[in-house]
């Protein structure tokens, strides 16, 4: 009887856990990170210039990038670090849909 | 321990076992849900823009009605690819390169590609 | 910007000069007519003008029954009166363009002095500027006033843009235009044509898609989304959002040869505007 019960507390325990990390992890105040931040806020800004300067820039990259910084003022480093990241992520790819399409010729069902 | 506690604790530990298992099926049935809910809305995959889709009204016409798939694509990943990037098969094609681009991430296009797959 | 444009220029010179390799905007115009006479055989060519409702019947008589009270009437009609007020110099919109108000058909057109394409927007602004009046805000407000009372007395005029062979930047700003409207832009990765050349007369969602040709002659619009009169390039700014692409600034050069490349491509058709559209 108290080895089943053990065993399902126990169960129980490790059911429960995995939340608490979770939780954990988005309220936490890792002043530590703030150096990484502020470099990946930095490189999603030049990327997004980057993008910019070809005429390649998404819509969205700009509200993402405000939010990351309103996300770490508020001690929320992984959310905003998760921001910076898609910023520079989608600006990198926007610059990169610029460069593939160079020369336009007509496309085919106009020929 | 009293034997009267120790029947209710194990209740309560039968009743936590089986709300665990009702949340397993539920879960499944929830990542059905899921990929349509994913396929239809306007912000994520709004396939219904350009595809007609049972279940989802005011459909679009730029593309196939999207029926009968696992018909038309008997491999899962040959699906899976024309919905990752749809400019690979068809460098003209208007519809969205939803994998390539990140308009749904991972988890979320398997959603859509299973829930379009079983079509 | 002026080192973009240069950039722009140098890449594009030696395409220009290649000759018959190039489509010249002639050939490009003469391969998008063709395409939409096949695809829209019962529709006129001057009809293009009235977008959607050009190639959809049900649409068509609701938009018609609006046309009995135009909306943009008021508009019209406010324009009428800026046009008559005096600047604080005592001049007027008279004095900036003498030939009257209904001169929308010479826009845009290449200013070789300037070095750039000038819009009618622009030319108005201009104007204010030259008098010592505050610019006008480029995509809503009281500049579709005026647009609209200038467009109104410019209908029936053909469109009619030149793009003149002595000035090769000319050239440059129309395959610039040319090049946006090809160009598969944004998250969701459509360019201009995807939507209004090659799916123009589908459905997305539960809109038509309307064909180029002729999508310039109805400007100033007044939108019902809007609830008001809107610019041309209000308009870019909003296709260019729902693709997730940043939108560009109105009268900014991207969107300037945008138009020239648009309105090219309306050469002979009507101007039409101010138009209502849903
Ligand atoms: C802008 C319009 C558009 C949107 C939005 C769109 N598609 Fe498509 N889709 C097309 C077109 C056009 C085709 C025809 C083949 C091609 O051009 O790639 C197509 C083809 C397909 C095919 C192949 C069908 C066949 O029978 O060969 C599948 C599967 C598909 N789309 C799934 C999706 C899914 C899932 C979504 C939403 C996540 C979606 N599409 C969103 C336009 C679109
Ligand atoms: C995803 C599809 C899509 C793309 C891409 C798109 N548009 Fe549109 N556009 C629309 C829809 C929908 C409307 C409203 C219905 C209509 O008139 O076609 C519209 C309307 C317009 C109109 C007004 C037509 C009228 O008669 O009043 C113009 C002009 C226009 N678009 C220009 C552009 C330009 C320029 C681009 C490229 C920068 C572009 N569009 C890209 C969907 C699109």
């Amino acid at each position: 009887m108290k080895a089943k019960l053990i065993s399902t507390l126990f169960a129980g325990l490790l059911l429960v856990t995995p939340f608490v990390a979770v939780n954990a992890g988005d309220d936490d105040k890792h002043h530590g990170d703030d150096g990484a931040l502020k470099k990946a806020v930095a490189e999603a800004t030049a990327a997004k210039k980057k993008a910019a300067s070809v005429g390649g820039e998404w819509r969205d990259i700009g509200k993402f990038l405000k939010k990351a910084k309103k996300a770490a003022k508020k001690g929320k480093m992984k959310k905003a670090m998760k921001l910076a990241k898609k910023a520079k992520w989608q600006a990198e790819a926007g610059y990169k849909q610029v460069m593939a399409q160079k020369t336009v010729e007509l496309p085919s069902y106009l020929k | 321990m009293s034997i009267s506690k120790s029947t209710s604790l194990m209740r309560k530990t039968l009743l936590a076992a089986a709300s665990v298992a009702l949340l397993g099926t539920s879960q499944l049935a929830l990542a059905d849900e899921n990929g349509k809910e994913l396929a239809f809305t306007r912000k994520k995959g709004n396939c219904l823009a350009c595809h007609m889709i049972s279940g989802g009204s005011n459909a679009g016409t730029i593309g196939p009605a999207l029926i009968d798939m696992k018909a038309r694509f008997p491999k899962r990943d040959v699906l899976k690819a024309q919905i990752w990037d749809a400019t690979v098969n068809n460098p003209e094609s208007p519809m969205p390169p939803f994998g390539k681009h990140k308009i749904l991430n991972d988890k979320e296009l398997d959603a859509v590609v299973d829930f379009i797959w079983n079509l | 910007m002026k080192r973009l444009f240069t950039a722009a220029v140098v890449i594009a010179l030696p395409l220009v000069m290649a000759g018959s390799a190039v489509a010249s905007p002639a050939d490009d115009s003469s391969a998008i007519r063709s395409y939409f006479s096949k695809k829209f055989p019962a529709v006129e060519l001057n009809e293009f003008g009235n977008g959607v409702y050009a190639i959809d019947k049900v649409s068509r008589e609701s938009w018609e029954a609006i046309e009995e009270f135009p909306p943009y009437e008021t508009f019209v009609d406010a324009g009428e009166e800026m046009w008559n007020t005096a600047f604080a110099n005592g001049k007027g919109y008279k004095d900036c363009f003498a030939d009257g108000p209904g001169v929308a058909h010479k826009y845009p057109h290449w200013d070789k002095e300037k070095g750039m394409v000038m819009t009618l927007p622009l030319a108005i602004n201009n104007c204010r500027k030259a008098n010592g009046e505050k610019p006008l805000k480029y995509a809503k407000g009281s500049i579709n006033d005026i647009l609209s009372y200038m467009t109104y007395n410019s209908r029936g005029h053909k469109t009619n843009v030149v793009i003149p062979s002595d000035d090769p930047r000319a050239m440059a700003a129309y395959e610039e235009g040319k090049q946006f409207y090809f160009a598969r832009r944004g998250q969701l990765n459509f360019s201009c044509a995807s939507c209004h050349m090659q799916n123009s007369g589908n459905y997305i969602r539960s809109d038509i898609l309307s064909p180029a040709l002729g999508h310039t002659t109805g400007f100033p619009v007044y939108r019902s989304k809007w609830g008001t009169v809107g610019t041309l390039h209000r308009r870019f700014k909003g296709c260019n959002k729902q693709v997730r692409a940043k939108p560009f600034k109105p009268q900014g050069q991207e969107y300037r040869n945008l138009e020239y490349f648009l309105t090219y491509m309306s050469n002979g058709l009507e101007l039409n505007g101010p138009s209502a559209r849903k």
